[in-house]
């Protein structure tokens, strides 16, 4: 095998032993400087991409849930007319009830704190006085006759 | 494996040197590596692609380099994987046959701005690229690098045996094709 080693070289004696291969001005030199903003930017987008992969399984549970809002959302309101009106009528009465309480709270403002006391004084007053079977015996009595009091019975 | 290549690979492996210690590992590698990679591939722009592939996974995995070959034999390894796999990607994406691989390659090197060999250069390196990457990649080594059998057989995976039959093939195949040429 020697020898026919000998004899490839004997053969290719006639061309030049080296290859005619040549390369840009500085190649050799500036390579290292490029290969370190390559490596800079490959690791910058493996940081990225895995930022997103972390974050990929969120993305997908929020993709998910609002594209089961979106099916749910559109029949209801598009199937379900009756349904939305009368959310709007109640929503309506609670506005009414909104404004009632804005007239309650306007009155009050109306009288002076004086009056109000005195009013709420008469209020205790009258919550003290019980009605007896006596008192209602009496005023029976003293309002209807005998025939009323039997026909109503 | 001697002590300062042992030292370099330390320093690669450990978080505070390992910026310098792979700018060293560059410089030491880089115009042979080169070499290797632009005679598979031909064409310049596609080894200068290719010598930082083989970089970056040099920095990428250097961490699980098991030491049990040297330094130049992995790299050397690494680079000439990489342009084989790149000559594939070539074959699939251009729908390439392995019998107009040559042709391909051929245009390749005619189309290149940094070739300027002389009629006999070109015809020898005409006559290579009709050959099997393998036996290229082996004829390569052995001509033009002059890599001991036993060298090449720990990059290439392969035996000294196959590495001899595969480079006398070789020697034969641009024999013929010379010949045939200058009829």
């Amino acid at each position: 095998m020697k020898d026919k080693d000998k004899n490839s070289e004997n053969l290719f004696g006639e061309f030049k032993k080296g290859h005619p291969f040549r390369v840009p001005e500085g190649y050799f030199e500036t390579f290292a400087d490029r290969l370190k903003v390559r490596i800079m930017e490959e690791e910058y987008s493996t940081r990225r991409r895995s930022l997103f992969t972390y974050l990929k399984p969120a993305f997908a549970v929020a993709a998910t849930l609002a594209m089961i809002m979106l099916l749910v959302n559109i029949p209801y309101t598009k199937f379900a007319p009756l349904e939305k009106e009368y959310i709007t009528q109640q929503r309506d009465n609670n506005d009414a009830t909104d404004s009632t309480g804005t007239i309650q709270s306007n009155l009050i403002s109306y009288f002076s704190d004086d009056q109000l006391i005195s009013a709420m004084a008469d209020m205790d007053d009258l919550e003290s006085k019980t009605i007896s079977t006596e008192n209602l015996a009496d005023y029976i009595a003293a309002n209807y006759n005998d025939y009323e009091i039997i026909a109503n019975n | 494996m001697d002590l300062k290549e042992k030292e370099l690979i330390a320093d690669l492996k450990s978080d505070r040197n390992r910026e310098k210690a792979f700018q060293q590992l560059v410089k030491t590698y880089q115009e042979r590596l080169y070499w290797h990679i632009r005679k598979i591939v031909m064409n310049h722009d596609d080894a200068d692609d290719i010598l930082q592939n083989v970089y970056i996974k040099v920095w990428n995995n250097v961490d699980g380099f098991r030491e049990d070959s040297s330094l130049f034999t992995w790299l050397f390894r690494i680079a000439t994987n990489e342009s084989l796999s790149h000559l594939q990607k070539q074959r699939r994406h251009s729908v390439v046959s392995m019998n107009e691989m040559g042709e391909f390659l051929a245009e390749s090197l005619e189309s290149d701005a940094y070739f300027d060999g002389n009629d006999m250069e070109r015809k020898l390196q005409m006559a290579i690229i009709q050959l099997p990457d393998k036996q290229r990649i082996v004829f390569n080594m052995k001509y033009f690098d002059e890599m001991k059998y036993e060298e090449m057989s720990q990059i290439l995976k392969t035996s000294v045996g196959a590495l001899k039959a595969s480079f006398h093939f070789a020697v034969k195949k641009i024999e013929e094709f010379i010949k045939e040429d200058l009829k």
